[in-house]
């Protein structure tokens, strides 16, 4: 569950109020995207999410936890009960798509026997059975966001925390990426997809929260064009 | 942490090596220059303060006896002076063997000498060598306050240059090292630094997906050290190399050899040992620490 109460945050270098008194609430086992253009606070949002930053005023939980209050050393802790999927994919270059899937699982220090057997089977999820071995290098844009998302759920989290999934891949890519996803949360995970592609929204429909200039200034149910 | 977990980022550590070789190479030239620095200078000191050691062992302090001294009064000269403190060697130089001696440096004078008959003018003395040189007026004033004794020659001027020197050769070895020392932690820190830097993209990813700041040191950790060591084994061969040439070099030239003495240039198997462990452990210390140091930064996400 993600719970934001009257949440503001100010840059303090530049003075910038990026997020400006927010609530907001995304229960658990819910899909919900987070639309708005460049600058509306988006981007802020998911650091806030992550404990990247702190919020200047207000109370954020995420997953049970209070990200206000909690130590420095709590959050590795904390961050894996999320699945995090960044637009530009960010894989480890030196490791193979297998490893880093099964890196999330060595640093909960999971059995060896459970990442072998587990690793394979999230990768069969998305597909990319073929491609174990491979180095992100060698996988398109499209293969090597389909192994952020195995990272991502590799895990079993929570939360998924997808910021502009769509962003570097294919449009025929993105619909798929976003089914993947809705097939995450029908297994009853929570996930938050940011994305500014409003064609994709329109699509799938959904809990749609729209922020702009820092504040929400839209979060309602809208039916998808593929529903009619 | 299970076992296997700290396996794994062992061989974590030791796979980024080979992964990251551009910069586990440049890492391994700075470390590897900056030991050779300090190494070799440190050796180079040694040998000065042996050789300045072994000219100083040359002394020679001439007790010149009373004319009148007997024979039983010599030789019990011979046993206190042997006894005496800050004394190494005591030989007795008869007045016999100094006119020989003489006679033999000094053949263009044979007619003078001839006119001089049975009539021997030197007197009888014993040579002595003192252990340390830095001693030798108590040791002086010692020998002056001795029965018998007529007078002494000592190389007092020599005695002083040598300590002199032998002040400034430890001051200068001591400002050179250390100099090198921080001069090679500058760059060492600077290299390792720019190799965490390329990495921290790497850094970033794990902290988001929930690593510990000790999981993602640890392979750090690891790579840093063995980095470090190869440098420090590479050091290791250099050193010997190059020290066994110049020695061999040095050997063969019979004036500098004259002047330093054999035994004063420092045989590269006495000093094999703790000069392969410092580089080593130097080079694992400085490269294992270097690189955790330099990840801290780049953990705050």
């Amino acid at each position: 569950m993600v719970e934001l109460k009257n949440v503001s945050v100010t840059y303090q270098t530049t003075g910038i109020q990026a997020l400006n008194n927010i609530s907001l609430k995304v229960n658990d086992g819910e899909f919900a995207f987070v639309v708005g253009s460049s600058g509306a606070g988006k981007s802020t949002l998911i650091k806030l999410l992550l404990k990247e930053i702190d919020a200047t005023s207000g109370v954020v939980t995420v997953n049970g936890y209070n990200l206000t209050s909690l130590k420095r050393r709590r959050v590795p802790e904390f961050r894996r009960t999320i699945g995090v999927v960044f637009q530009d994919f960010r894989l480890i270059e030196t490791m193979t798509v297998y490893e880093n899937i099964a890196f999330v699982l060595r640093v909960i220090d999971a059995p060896r026997k459970y990442i072998r057997k587990r690793v394979p089977y999230v990768i069969s999820l998305v597909g990319l059975q073929d491609k174990a071995a491979c180095y992100p290098r060698e996988l398109s844009g499209g293969e090597q966001q389909r192994v952020a998302l195995a990272r991502a759920l590799v895990n079993d989290p929570a939360l998924i925390i997808a910021d502009e999934p769509t962003g570097n891949i294919d449009p025929e890519l993105s619909y798929e990426m976003v089914e993947l996803l809705q097939g995450i949360n029908e297994c009853g995970t929570t996930v938050l997809m940011v994305t500014h592609a409003h064609e994709l929204v329109r699509h799938f429909g959904g809990r749609i929260i729209n922020i702009n200039s820092g504040s929400i200034i839209f979060d309602e149910m809208v039916g998808g064009n593929h529903e009619a | 942490m299970k076992l296997s977990g700290i396996r794994y980022l062992i061989k974590q550590g030791v796979d980024n090596v080979w992964k990251n070789r551009v910069m586990a190479f440049a890492s391994f030239c700075v470390l590897l220059v900056s030991l050779l620095l300090v190494g070799i200078s440190c050796l180079f000191f040694l040998n000065l303060n042996s050789i300045i050691g072994g000219i100083e062992n040359k002394n020679e302090v001439i007790i010149y006896l009373q004319d009148d001294t007997s024979d039983q009064q010599i030789e019990e000269m011979g046993r206190e002076l042997e006894q005496m403190d800050n004394i190494s060697s005591v030989s007795f130089y008869s007045k016999e063997e100094a006119f020989a001696d003489l006679q033999a440096d000094m053949l263009e004078y044979e007619v003078l000498f001839e006119s001089l008959g049975d009539d021997n003018p030197l007197p009888d003395a014993y040579r002595i060598r003192v252990a340390d040189i830095s001693r030798l007026s108590e040791t002086l004033s010692m020998l002056n306050s001795m029965q018998n004794v007529d007078r002494i020659r000592a190389p007092y001027d020599f005695v002083n240059v040598l300590t002199g020197l032998r002040r400034i050769v430890s001051v200068v070895a001591l400002a050179v090292v250390v100099a090198l020392v921080i001069v090679s932690m500058v760059i060492i820190s600077n290299t390792t630094r720019a190799s965490v830097f390329a990495r921290r993209r790497e850094i970033s990813i794990m902290k988001y997906v929930g690593a510990t700041n000790a999981f993602i040191r640890l392979p750090f950790f690891v790579e840093g050290m063995l980095t470090g060591l190869m440098a420090g084994a590479m050091a290791t061969v250099i050193t010997w190399f190059t020290y066994d040439s110049l020695v061999d070099l040095l050997k063969q030239d019979a004036d500098i050899l004259s002047i330093i003495g054999v035994g004063s240039i420092i045989s590269y198997n006495d000093v094999a040992l703790p000069v392969t462990l410092a580089y080593l452990g130097a080079g694992a210390l400085v490269g294992a620490i270097g690189s955790v140091i330099s990840t801290r930064k780049h953990l705050k996400v």
